[in-house]
């Protein structure tokens, strides 16, 4: 794949770190001289010196070619100028913009940018998924020493494991699934029932696992 | 809603004296800028409001009262501003008559035509040179 990366600074060079184990061709704009010459010098790409919110200097760096482009710069506004360039002139395919302002998020979309990315909204995000796993478990304790507990996972649509085996779920160790609750009837499950989206699962586990237990599902939703 | 307000984004030399203008001729005029200085350029005679702010900031537009624009001038001095605000008026909040100053006349490719009017100011230059070098050289002759 060729991909685009216009602007930045640390961001663009992590990145740059990042694909190029992979065996993607990247291309980089960008507007500020001493940091193109900078990139020029630690990695064996294309630089183009330039401000990518012009169409020629797109045109240079061959944007017709790109199947992605990542607008990177610490200015929403160039941002959405170049992924609105990238977009509608040069039809690139995947368009990704980063954003700074996460009032921005909602706006850039709603004219037509598919990904919009912004730390802040990334974080909220995550809190809320956090949250709703907390909301969703529930900790039933067996004895009265509370030796060993059941904790209870609604499955929801967003788990990335949905609709696999059992089997083939890598769950922390010391993890049981005693129990799927599906309606008509509740499945003592082996390795080869699937986890399907509205099942309850009973897990057997310790106090001690059960912070892991619940880290896990929030990992994977 | 009636849609009967002048909204001048951009208050330099140009968008302060259209919107005097069209402040004394009785429209209802709202102008937006970034820095309250800036207000400074509109004349006595203006009786409009003014709002300072972020025009890409949906907020601020809303506080300008752009829902209730008919037209809209964008004249901030840069012109990548100039069509992000151009894209919201037009895609978001549906302003009939959309004006725009591109100082890069390449960019123009980015605005649609049929709903943007855009205003050249290096065109404007240039065509009012060749006249006047037009009218020299037939001096001369």
């Amino acid at each position: 794949m060729k991909i685009i990366l216009a602007g930045g600074h640390l961001e663009a060079d992590f990145i740059i770190n990042e694909f190029k184990k992979s065996n993607h061709q990247i291309t980089i704009i960008n507007p500020d001289i001493d940091f193109a010459k900078y990139l020029s010098a630690h990695h064996d790409l294309p630089v183009f010196a330039g401000d990518p919110t012009k169409i020629y200097v797109l045109e240079d760096a061959q944007i017709h070619e790109a199947d992605v482009f990542i607008a990177l710069s610490e200015n929403d506004t160039d941002n959405y100028i170049m992924s609105v360039t990238a977009k509608n002139l040069f039809d690139v395919k995947k368009v990704v913009c980063l954003v700074r302002n996460p009032n921005n998020v909602q706006v850039f979309k709603s004219l037509g940018i598919d990904r919009v990315i912004n730390a802040t909204n990334y974080l909220v995000q995550n809190i809320h998924n956090d949250a709703a796993i907390q909301q969703l478990s529930r900790t039933i304790s067996l004895d009265d020493d509370d030796k060993i507990i059941v904790v209870e996972i609604q499955v929801q649509s967003t788990f990335s494991f949905l609709n696999q085996f059992i089997k083939d779920i890598h769950f922390p160790t010391n993890i049981n699934i005693s129990c799927v609750f599906r309606d008509p009837l509740p499945i003592i499950p082996k390795g080869d029932t699937m986890i399907k989206e509205g099942d309850k699962l009973l897990i057997v586990t310790t106090p001690v696992e059960k912070d892991k237990v619940v880290r896990f599902f929030e990992k994977n939703s | 809603m009636k849609r009967n307000k002048f909204v001048v984004i951009g208050c330099g030399r140009f968008g302060g004296q259209v919107a005097t203008e069209r402040s004394e001729e009785g429209m209802q005029v709202i102008v937006v800028d970034a820095h309250e200085d800036s207000f400074r350029k509109l004349h006595e005679t203006f009786a409009g409001y003014t709002e300072v702010g972020d025009a890409t900031q949906l907020e601020v537009l809303k506080r300008a009262l752009i829902e209730e624009a008919e037209y809209v001038l964008i004249s901030t001095n840069r012109d990548n501003f100039n069509i992000l605000i151009a894209h919201i008026c037009d895609q978001i909040f549906q302003v009939p008559k959309i004006y725009i100053r591109l100082m890069d006349s390449e960019k123009e490719k980015l605005i649609n035509k049929e709903r943007i009017q855009a205003i050249y100011p290096y065109k404007l230059s240039l065509d009012s040179f060749r006249n006047l070098f037009q009218s020299d050289v037939e001096d001369r002759s």
